[in-house]
């Protein structure tokens, strides 16, 4: 198993271990948690899809100039992207803990089962 | 119980569609078209030696516009969130125990070196790892060195939302006259794109990467501060 | 003009200089969001100008460099419209939220401006990433919006929508990034290019981008935190997350298909369709408003998915269809969440809260016309549309699920307009908010402004600017005028347009011309006995009628079933009218509308995908179909005939009617199922289906209707329930008559439409009449009537007489043809059946004479008096025509006999002066007038001179000889009058039919009660619900 396929396979398997925690745990701040640890396993996996074997980060200085850049440098897209993806991870992740603590004040409770009154 | 054997065996079924995607994956040897294009052209057409900073900052810019808006929205809601649930006023508010001599005089020192390596983090994102993302997060965690040794600590809520609306509206200017000075939304080229390398060069992209470090800082320093001003239900 | 990215940088750019505002100038932190949205609505709109104008679709490109190196986004026709619906919702509602958006501050408006910027955005953008960036923002603008709710449960439904989104993300951020790998780009075009979903890989990656597209459209059954939004977001928020969040998500899903490529449009179908009749089952059992206005939502989305998978057949007319029906769901449904914050209780009930207030109660059936796609709004030249590409391509199972959960969602849709309408009033009146108001009424215009729109770009004339239907519309601007002087109007113009098409007409046609516009005139005089300004009444009855007028002038289909679609609401909105109709009304409507559903199958069936399609060339139907179009046109035209099995809302909904809306439902609107009927046949002929004739299967509908239909009249003891069901009896020997298929025949069932309408409208005009002055309906509360009324009696037993076709009325001459008739066919059993229910009604139609005018009068009923004028005065006219047409039936007859010849040419009459010959014998109406005028007299004579001696008895002399009884009602002579009768046919007359309908109805509805406890609210659940979906598509998707 090369680097590249070990990154993506730990990246999924943070995947389904974070939603295993977050489908199965009922306390909501776990559940935020778990769902952090398979935004992580996704970003593992987007980075993983962009390596290529054996080169280096796509920064154009005296290590690699512009002519050898397409022969030596990492496909520079995903890490774009990782990038955005983390933000977005974390402003989701920052949204629904300032939920949880809105929850806790008004319910005094963190089970993800006392929010059912809406329902059928 | 029950539910957790459904939960395992929907599981095993993503799985499933995750070794698929497995199975059907081979690492590239060469870069695809579209990273080629980047590693071959990203110099001549922005300037810029981090690639992945032109990537983000503008030839995928909209995104990053996007990503910007995500930390304003998500600061605006949690402050929504959290004012919806602030009851008394804090003047009322119970001090804590004092942070120890340590931690006082620790961050007394470190915040204004934190400050400057955030600053220069997104000032040298176009050449450097690094970026306003980077940076700003570094200048919030200077802020929170702050809260966690004062939490009664009153930040300029003004300041803090002058910054973050400011640099966002500056942002979308500098967008807009990517319009209107050259080729479209975000386009760097409005500035002179300068000598490849230098601190300032790669047209707009040292400037936007500034406004979004501020802006990022911004952001997070008010979440920072929408969080610390939240009362524990007694 | 201004490119479109500026709809992006403004909305952005608005937000983020909120930011510099204080919080204190709220005032001006709001006009500047007004000001932003109305920006970003009018450079969409300018483009959507530009772009219906003839413009091509434009790239623009970001950046400056060329996709998929930079992003680019596309403005084309449906961008545009989608990004003008998106801004324009987004600007109404924050008009409609100003007092919420003033409390909260700058902050919830940029959350608002940053949520319609997001939305515009998935709109505009071609790459893959791009809309992942945008869905995020649009999710966590959703998990901000959701908080402007004052329901504190909201910030429950927030949670539980963050946590399903979180999981999409995961599915669509992996799905993005493998679909790059594979295509080495993220735009979207080139992953189409490249062709995707046939790549190592790339199945899958197309697979989870696809899924996780699909559930932002809140697919049933995974949706249940979209509901709970639904349900506890601020309405106006729920406006913007039904009407503009879906259309983006569907583009969204558009955008997905067109990488797919045609191996996914299947799927897409058959996950549009599971949403389309799921969530409208499930909407049966709801009794909060904004909960099935959310599940109406879901099954609306469904349905354009359908649309979107079918696109393989629709070509070109995707757009037209699947933007017709997502524009009528948007407006419509944004306009019911708009008009729910105006409700102040969230019970179906309390929306009773709306009734007096006609605007507003125009407003939401604007509402329910649009969502059901009725004319003239777009929906229905979608429905239109999309029902001929599947019957053209032989999609029979998809068209059917579409039908059936079309007419679902009517069902709830309609009832809810019944309990508004007739449910006790609760009190709490609606908000009396000006600006809001004006927001729904927005959305009204709109409405009516699609319609027309649509009707424009149809290819069709514009159903919207039919001079009949606008007469109709017309009345809805002068309601505030007394009801005599719209009365006036609508005789008027009933006459001008008799009078302005009469020379287009053939035999046939002028019968139902004539019956419809001269016959609607004479029951509207007994319209002048209303009193006030009517409010309600003359829209839809002008609707009907004008819905008839052009049914009998439609050539092409598309007019035939539009004006079907036109007399259906109309009349179902006047039998709504009665007080106790609620029940009625809406089992009318669904037969009603079920039988439309089936002459549109019909009709689509026949057209194979050639439109217009000339409803004569059905006649050219290939021979593989042709009985089925004739079977679905023929079960729809007699559901509206009430033939025995489609016949249980007929007796309610003409008995609870009004007086004068009885005999127009009863005397006129049954007509149209007739004139269907008499068109198809004079079409398609003989049909045979598995060896079985069709026409015979009609004979025996035919005779059946007519036994049971008097049978059951006979058991009555409401007169107008007699009527009604004396309605069905003889629709049946109409319905028996023309399916004899010869000339008699014909003849016959012609002279019936005649006749029906004119005793038939007497009768109910009298009875009517009658029980407006007693009280009651029951016969046997009344008596001894005939010295108060005797006009009343007078037209009731001129009536009966012509009904019972007995000599010397016209009746008989009904009569004598069929007879005729049925001498010269070979059907001998049916004939039987026929023969026998003549009698039967003998037996209903004596008791209108004997129990209501004759026998003992009532001691409360001493004082009465003869009906009101205006009920006598039509009623004298028929009685005079009655006459006239006894004495000279060829004045009509002899045109249609020689028109029907054409068909039929075996079997003609011979019309003398005054004598009427056929193969069987002669009929001289004069002689027999004059026979049995002597008869009468010399009877009568004998009557009084034995009645000399009689001896008067005192009335309740049995009631007050005992104890008083428990009830009293079954000591009265009339009470039970037939019970002999019922002992030996009472089998027949029971409720089967009524017991088949309820059977299916119940199913639904428990259906509906059992599966919504899948929804448990449990948010952790809804996100399992949402992974068990994706892994379920990709397990069907595997296994297809």
């Amino acid at each position: 198993m090369t680097l590249v396929t070990l990154a993506i396979a730990t990246g999924f398997a943070l995947v389904l271990i974070g939603l295993l925690g977050a489908l199965t745990d009922r306390n909501i701040l776990r559940m935020i948690v778990a769902f952090t640890i398979a935004n992580t396993g996704v970003n593992l996996v987007l980075i993983g899809v962009g390596m290529l074997p054996g080169r280096t980060a796509p920064i154009l200085d005296e290590a690699v100039s512009v002519a050898q850049a397409a022969a030596r440098i990492v496909d520079p897209v995903p890490q774009a992207l990782v990038l955005t993806a983390i933000v977005i991870g974390l402003g989701v992740t920052a949204l629904m803990l300032a939920y949880a603590l809105r929850l806790h004040q008004t319910r005094h409770s963190l089970d993800i089962r006392t929010f059912t009154e809406l329902k059928w | 119980m029950i539910r957790t054997f459904f939960v395992v065996l929907l599981l095993l079924g993503l799985g499933a569609v995750f070794a698929g995607l497995m199975v059907g994956y081979t690492p590239d040897a060469e870069l695809n078209a579209t990273a080629r294009y980047y590693a071959d052209n990203t110099a001549a057409d922005t300037g810029a030696a981090n690639i992945v900073t032109a990537i983000i900052v503008t030839y995928r810019g909209l995104d990053t516009l996007g990503e910007v808006t995500v930390l304003f929205l998500t600061a605006a809601i949690v402050a929504l969130v959290l004012a919806a649930g602030r009851e008394k006023d804090p003047a009322s508010r119970i001090a804590p125990p004092p942070a120890g001599e340590l931690l006082t005089t620790g961050s007394r020192l470190l915040a204004p070196l934190i400050l400057l390596l955030g600053v220069y983090v997104f000032a040298n994102g176009h050449l450097t790892p690094g970026g306003g993302f980077q940076g700003g997060a570094i200048l919030a965690s200077a802020v929170l060195l702050l809260l966690l040794t004062d939490p009664l600590r009153h930040f300029g809520h003004r300041l803090i939302s002058v910054v973050e609306s400011l640099s966002g509206f500056i942002y979308v200017l500098i967008g807009v006259a990517g319009v209107v000075l050259a080729g479209g939304f975000l386009d760097n080229r409005i500035l002179p794109l300068g000598d490849f390398g230098a601190l300032l060069s790669a047209g707009a992209i040292p400037v936007i990467y500034t406004l979004i470090g501020l802006k990022v800082g911004a952001e997070f320093a008010s979440m920072l501060v929408s969080l610390s001003e939240t009362e524990e239900p007694r | 003009m201004v490119s479109a990215i500026f709809i992006l940088a403004i909305g952005l750019g608005a937000a983020f200089l909120l930011g510099l505002l204080r919080d204190t100038w709220r005032g001006l932190a709001y006009a500047l969001t007004l000001a932003a949205l109305a920006a970003m609505s009018w450079i969409a709109g300018s483009w959507l100008v530009a772009l219906a104008g003839g413009l091509g679709p434009v790239e623009i490109r970001t950046a400056g460099f060329a996709p998929p190196f930079a992003i680019a986004l596309r403005m084309g026709l449906p961008e545009a419209a989608l990004s003008l619906l998106i801004s324009l919702t987004g600007l109404l509602s924050a008009v409609y939220m100003r007092g919420t958006l003033m409390r909260l501050g700058r902050r919830a408006m940029a959350v608002l401006l940053i949520a319609v910027m997001a939305l515009v955005g998935i709109v505009l953008t071609r790459d893959a990433f791009n809309l992942f960036v945008f869905l995020e923002l649009t999710v966590i603008a959703t998990g901000g919006l959701v908080l402007l709710s004052a329901d504190p449960r909201a910030l429950g439904a927030g949670f539980k929508y963050l946590v399903v989104a979180q999981v999409i993300s995961i599915l669509l951020l992996v799905g993005v990034i493998f679909a790059y790998h594979a295509t080495g780009s993220l735009n979207i075009d080139d992953m189409a290019a490249a062709n995707l979903v046939t790549l190592k890989g790339g199945a899958i990656a197309f697979f989870l981008m696809f899924v996780a597209v699909v559930a932002e459209l809140k697919p049933f059954p995974a949706n249940g935190w979209a509901l709970d939004i639904y349900e506890s977001a601020h309405p106006a928020f729920s406006a913007i997350l039904s009407a503009a969040l879906s259309a983006a998500a569907l583009i969204a899903a558009d955008k997905m298909l067109s990488i797919g490529g045609p191996e996914w449009l299947p799927v897409a179908s058959s996950l549009g369709l599971v949403s389309f009749l799921g969530a409208n089952i499930l909407a049966l059992a709801q009794d909060n408003d904004r909960r099935l206005l959310g599940y109406s939502s879901i099954g609306q989305v469904g349905l354009v998915l359908v649309v979107l998978g079918q696109r393989d057949i629709l070509g070109a007319s995707t757009p037209f269809i699947a933007g017709g029906l997502l524009l009528a769901h948007a407006v419509a449904k944004a306009g019911f969440y708009w008009l729910s914050g105006l409700v102040q209780g969230r019970s179906l009930m309390d929306w009773t809260a709306l009734r007096g207030h006609p605007v507003l109660i125009f407003a939401f059936v604007t509402f329910v016309a649009l969502l059901l796609g009725l004319p003239p709004f777009p929906g229905f030249y979608a429905k239109w549309g999309l029902v001929h590409a599947l019957a053209a391509d032989g999609r029979y199972l998809v068209l059917g699920l579409i039908l059936l959960g079309s007419l679902i969602e009517s069902g709830y849709l309609m009832r809810w307009f019944g309990y508004i309408i007739k449910r006790p009033q609760v009190d709490l009146p609606p908000l009396p908010s000006l600006s809001k108001r004006a927001v729904v009424l927005t959305a009204v215009a709109a409405g009516w402004a699609l319609g027309w729109i649509w009707g424009e770009i149809s290819g069709y004339p514009n159903l919207l600017l039919s001079i009949p239907l606008l007469f109709a519309l017309g009345f809805l601007f002068i309601e505030w005028l007394p009801a005599w002087v719209k009365n006036l109007v609508a005789i008027a113009g009933l006459g001008a347009w008799f009078w302005y098409t009469f020379p287009g007409y053939d035999p046939l046609h002028l019968i139902y011309a004539a019956i419809i516009l001269v016959g609607g005139a004479v029951i509207l005089v007994a319209s002048f006995d209303a009193k006030g300004r009517r409010v309600g009444f003359y829209p839809p009855a002008m609707l009907m009628y004008a819905g008839l007028s052009m049914l009998i002038l439609a050539q092409d289909s598309f007019a035939f079933f539009a004006a079907w679609e036109y007399l259906t609401i109309g009349s179902y909105f006047l039998i709504l009218r009665g007080k106790k109709s609620e029940p009625h009304a809406l089992s009318y409507i669904l037969f009603s509308l079920g039988g439309a559903f089936a002459i549109l199958a019909g009709l689509a069936l026949g057209a194979q995908g050639v439109l217009p399609f000339d409803v004569a060339d059905l006649a050219k139907a290939p021979a593989r179909l042709a009985p089925w179009i004739f079977a679905l046109l023929a079960i729809g035209f007699m559901t509206k005939t009430a033939a025995i099995g489609l016949h249980i809302w007929l007796p309610g909904a003409h008995a609870e009617a009004e007086t004068d809306v009885s005999p127009m439902v009863s005397g006129i609107l049954l007509k149209a199922g007739l004139f269907g009927l008499t068109l198809l046949l004079m079409i398609m002929g003989k049909q045979s289906l598995y060896g079985i004739e069709l026409t015979y299967v009609m004979l025996w509908i035919g005779a059946l209707s007519a036994l049971v239909g008097n049978l059951l009249a006979a058991f009555q003891e409401d007169a107008k329930r007699l009527l009604a069901y004396s309605s069905i009896g003889q629709m049946g020997y109409a319905l028996f008559g023309l399916a004899m298929m010869n000339h008699l025949g014909w003849l016959m069932a012609l002279m019936f439409v005649i006749n029906h309408y004119i005793y038939k409208s007497m009768l109910f005009l009298s009875v009517g009449g009658v029980a407006k002055r007693t009280g009651t309906r029951d016969m046997y509360r009344m008596g001894g009537l005939i010295t108060l009324m005797p006009l009343s009696f007078i037209a009731v037993l001129i009536g009966i007489i012509a009904v019972s076709g007995v000599p010397p009325l016209s009746g008989f001459g009904g009569r004598w043809i069929f007879y005729n008739a049925i001498m010269s066919s070979e059907y001998r059993l049916p004939m039987v059946l026929i023969f026998l229910s003549g009698p039967i009604a003998f037996l209903y139609l004596f008791r209108l004479i004997h129990t209501i005018f004759l026998g003992q009068l009532k001691d409360e009923h001493r004082k009465l008096k003869e009906a009101p004028l205006w009920l006598i005065l039509p009623q004298m006219l028929y009685v005079a025509f009655l006459l006239g047409f006894a004495v000279v039936p060829g004045l009509a007859l002899r045109h249609v006999d020689a028109y029907i010849s054409e068909f039929f040419p075996a079997h003609a009459l011979i019309w003398d002066d005054i004598t009427i010959t056929s193969t069987f014998g002669y009929w001289s109406p004069i002689s027999i007038m004059v026979v049995v005028g002597c008869i009468f007299a010399v009877l009568f004579l004998w009557l009084l001179v034995l009645n000399h001696r009689a001896q008067k008895v005192k009335q309740f002399n049995i009631v007050y000889s005992a104890e008083r009884p428990f009830r009293p009602e079954t000591t009265h002579f009339a009470w039970n009058f037939f019970a002999p009768y019922r002992k030996a046919l009472g089998f027949m007359t029971l409720p089967l039919v009524t017991r088949f309908w309820q059977a299916q109805t119940d199913l639904l509805h428990s259906t509906a009660q059992v599966s919504r406890r899948f929804y448990t609210g449990n948010g952790q659940t809804y996100a399992v619900h949402m992974l068990a979906f994706a892994v379920a598509v990709y397990l069907i998707w595997m296994g297809s």
